[in-house]
């Protein structure tokens, strides 16, 4: 059979080069056993800003990480010193000349300076405050997006009665406002915990399940539409015809067809709620114990310390937005990277 | 005068030019086949009868064969709701309504119609991926009209489906040795390490590369596709395939091979097909019977010899004439095209009487009133119409009357009994209507 020229059957809508090869032959050999997501994969690595985005993504991740370690090595920590060997009382609590900037030269011991009036090292709350960032934006978009899957599945696959009930509730939750719901909670959490010793942590943990809860509708969205027509395709039918249940049928044969769907929705998700986690930090109803890019920004918009001493807010700015941007920038490539529609 | 070379002409069954003229546009330069190892077949430039006649004849009938398969006045009908927040149901798409029909052991039945008209609806019945509303479906002495999904699953083995468009039959994340040895797991019929030696068997049986079992199928071309959904279908060994439109989303040339390939299949592992198609040529290449569809209902079924050579509902008659013809176009004469008027009624609200009134130029009043019954005229040939007769050769009076104690206006006759005896049974009868004598008759 002559390997080089192909029926023309072979111009399907889906053939992925412009000229399909024979499946014989050498070069075809060599693509073999690509998968589409691995296609996908491949035209990211192809994207520039991509590639830099995800660079930056991953700075932010091994600074997250290893916050530990890197602080260790810097010689700085969390501890909360005694002010006044650090900030100048007399100066509105500015930073003494020897601890860096804005009143001394640059300084190895402070490399990003200390905090006014507290005197806390600023490298060391910049890192735990990523860590804090990604953890609980990560966490909320695990769980938000299972549930958004589970739901948008079972809406979509299984349709009448189950597809309204769970419709009726995404649109629920649509419709409470998330600013108003986070707004009356943290007062019901503060009364309620405040006592407790692991207060922090129960703090982080209503911040995840807040964000989660209202979180999860877009992916349920998404993923409905996106199963509605999966679910005329023939090779589910073929599945039903062979028998397989309906377990199966969901998460073997639809699931791996959702995986753009689902990448798409936590590329939306992720930098949403590190923005959000930042503004309810600054709001004073999300992490409140200091450590979390939105309270050092809440600490530093104070209008001395801004005239006097704008690296404070900086710092803590330029992570939010470096990683915001990057995170938004990189789910843009990844979705065209997905979409066949964008194949050059 | 209307002339149809179809019923001058006594066609042998294995003479096929009859669509080289709707191809002759098409014409395949390359190499064409899309098969690996002994199923290769080189040729260009040819149309679909003449690559399917290359060492395949057209599958012969049977006569003998019991049923394996028997399908009797199934019904469909799926609800239609209103839009709002209170959806009632107003009506109903009479998608299916009332079908019997046999498909004989080893042999295929092809199922023919315009569209819409429940042709895929029939075969997703079978499969039972819809539960029908009525009727009953007999396979090894079950119901499958009546089992529930559980008790369905063992005979799930048995009926398989080959889809029509192999670019959404195939699970694009999955590779071809998961989608073929899927149906193995599910069953759990082997054990999970010879089911890889199966699906490489079934790859080698359609025609692909055994070695090609991890690929995805982006890699493949339509026509190889389609070979993995033939190699899905067949991994449980089943008995009865229902094959929709299995070569319409294909290239003419892998057409024939295709069904050359199904054929092989046939008569290797005496499978039994229901071919649901549009194109006449095909279905008269793969299938010795025939049904004809029309809105739900069948209005003519036969042999094919019968049905291409002597048709005798007006509906059939027209079908036929939309298939050009090569022979004619050869001795240059035109044959008169039967145009039909019209569109499709809905299904929802369907014609009374005969279904097909609103089109058929032979239509009269009784036409309106009666429903023709699917009326047994022939040894292996039923037809559903007042007006029965080969083409030219219409009756002037219903040939009906005396059977459904109805006058010619189709008003029922005081204390004229109807001497209808025939029961519409999914197979033939003995004994027959002949229109000629109007008597009922034997061989
Ligand atoms: N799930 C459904 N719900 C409601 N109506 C349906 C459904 N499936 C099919 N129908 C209707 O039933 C009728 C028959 O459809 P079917 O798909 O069986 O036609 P077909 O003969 O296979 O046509 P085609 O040649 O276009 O494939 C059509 O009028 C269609 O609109
Ligand atoms: S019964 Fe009447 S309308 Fe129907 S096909 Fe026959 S002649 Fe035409
Ligand atoms: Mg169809």
């Amino acid at each position: 059979m002559s390997a080089d020229t192909a029926g023309p059957e072979t111009l399907g809508s889906l053939s992925d080069e412009p000229q399909q090869q024979d499946p014989n032959s050498q070069q075809a050999k060599e693509i073999a056993g690509k998968s589409p997501m691995r296609i996908a994969l491949g035209r990211l690595a192809k994207d520039k800003i991509a590639v830099v985005c995800a660079l930056v993504v991953l700075f932010f991740i091994i600074c997250a990480v290893f916050a530990g370690p890197i602080c260790a090595l810097f010689g700085v920590d969390l501890v909360t010193p005694l002010a006044s060997e650090r900030v100048d009382g007399l100066n509105k609590g500015l930073p003494k000349p020897e601890m860096g900037p804005p009143n001394g030269p640059f300084t190895w011991d402070h490399p990003m300076g200390v905090a006014p009036r507290t005197g806390e090292d600023n490298l060391a709350y910049w890192l735990y405050g990523c860590r804090v960032s990604l953890l609980i934006a990560t966490t909320a978009t695990i769980f938000a997006s299972i549930v958004g899957v589970v739901i948008g599945l079972l809406a979509g696959f299984l349709g009448g009665t189950v597809d309204k009930v769970l419709s009726f509730f995404i649109d629920m939750f649509l419709t409470i406002p998330f600013l108003l719901a986070a707004l009356t909670m943290a007062p019901i959490i503060n009364d309620r915990f405040n006592t407790a010793d692991n207060y922090s942590t129960i703090q982080k943990v209503a911040l995840v399940i807040v964000l989660s809860i209202f979180g999860w509708m877009g992916t349920a969205r998404l993923i409905r539409g996106e199963v509605i027509t999966l679910r005329e395709r023939e090779f589910v039918q073929a599945a039903r015809v062979m028998g397989m249940p309906t377990s199966r049928i969901l998460f073997k044969e639809l699931l791996p067809n959702l995986a753009a769907p689902i990448i798409i929705s936590v590329s939306l998700m992720l930098p949403t709620f590190v923005a959000l986690e930042a503004g309810l930090a600054f709001l004073g109803i999300g992490v409140t114990d200091g450590i979390s890019w939105g309270q050092t920004i809440l600490k530093a918009t104070n209008l001395t310390f801004f005239r006097e001493y704008p690296q404070y807010l900086w710092q803590p700015l330029l992570g939010i937005v470096a990683l915001v941007l990057s995170l938004n920038l990189l789910g843009d490539a990844v979705r065209d990277a997905l979409d066949p529609k964008t194949r050059r | 005068m209307t002339q149809d070379p179809n019923a001058q002409a006594q066609i042998e069954p294995t003479e096929l030019g009859a669509n080289a003229a709707e191809t002759g546009d098409r014409q395949l330069t390359d190499e064409t086949s899309d098969a690996y190892g002994s199923h290769e077949v080189g040729v260009g430039n040819l149309d679909f009868a003449t690559v399917a006649e290359m060492g395949h004849t057209a599958t012969q009938l049977d006569p003998l064969a019991p049923a394996v398969l028997s399908v009797d006045n199934l019904k469909m009908y799926f609800p239609v709701k209103s839009s709002g927040v209170v959806r009632r149901t107003i009506g109903h798409v009479q998608a299916v309504d009332g079908i019997s029909f046999e498909v004989p052991k080893g042999g295929s039945l092809g199922l023919v119609g315009e569209s819409g008209c429940g042709k895929s609806t029939t075969g997703r019945l079978i499969t039972r991926l819809y539960k029908p509303t009525g009727g009953s479906m007999m396979f090894e002495g079950q119901d499958l009209a009546q089992l529930n999904n559980k008790q369905m699953k063992p005979l799930r083995r048995d009926v398989q489906m080959i889809f029509q468009d192999p670019y959404t039959s195939l699970n694009p994340r999955h590779t071809v040795g998961a989608i073929v040895g899927a149906p193995l797991e599910v069953h759990k019929i082997v054990p999970k390490n010879q089911v890889l030696k199966r699906v490489q068997e079934l790859l080698e049986v359609v025609g692909l590369n055994p070695e090609h079992y991890n690929r995805y199928p982006n890699e493949f071309s339509g026509g190889q596709r389609q070979r993995i959904g033939i190699a899905r279908a067949l991994t449980l060994n089943p008995k009865v395939l229902v094959a929709d439109e299995p070569v319409s989303a294909l290239d003419v040339s892998i057409q024939a091979q295709v069904v050359n390939l199904l054929q092989d299949i046939q008569t290797e592992f005496d499978v039994s097909f229901l071919f649901i198609a549009h194109d006449l040529a095909i279905v008269r290449h793969f299938c010795p019977e025939i049904a004809v569809m029309y809105l739900g209902k069948i209005v003519e079924i036969g042999d094919r010899e019968t049905i291409y050579g002597r048709p005798h509902h007006p509906y059939t008659q027209a079908l036929l004439s939309a298939v050009p013809d090569v022979k004619q176009a050869a001795i240059g004469g035109r044959r008169e095209r039967i145009r039909l008027e019209g569109d499709v009624p809905s299904p929802i609200n369907p014609p009374s009487g005969c279904r097909f009134r609103t089109r058929c130029q032979f239509a009269q009043e009784i036409c309106a009133k009666v429903e023709p019954p699917l009326l047994q005229i022939g040894q292996r040939h039923k037809v559903a119409c007042h007006f029965a007769g080969e083409l030219g050769a219409h009756p002037a009076t219903p040939v009906t009357t005396a059977l459904l104690g109805v006058d010619d206006q189709g008003s029922p006759v005081s204390g004229a009994a109807p001497t209808n005896t025939q029961l519409t049974i999914p197979g033939y009868e003995e004994t027959w209507y002949d229109l000629k004598t109007r008597q009922t008759t034997g061989v």
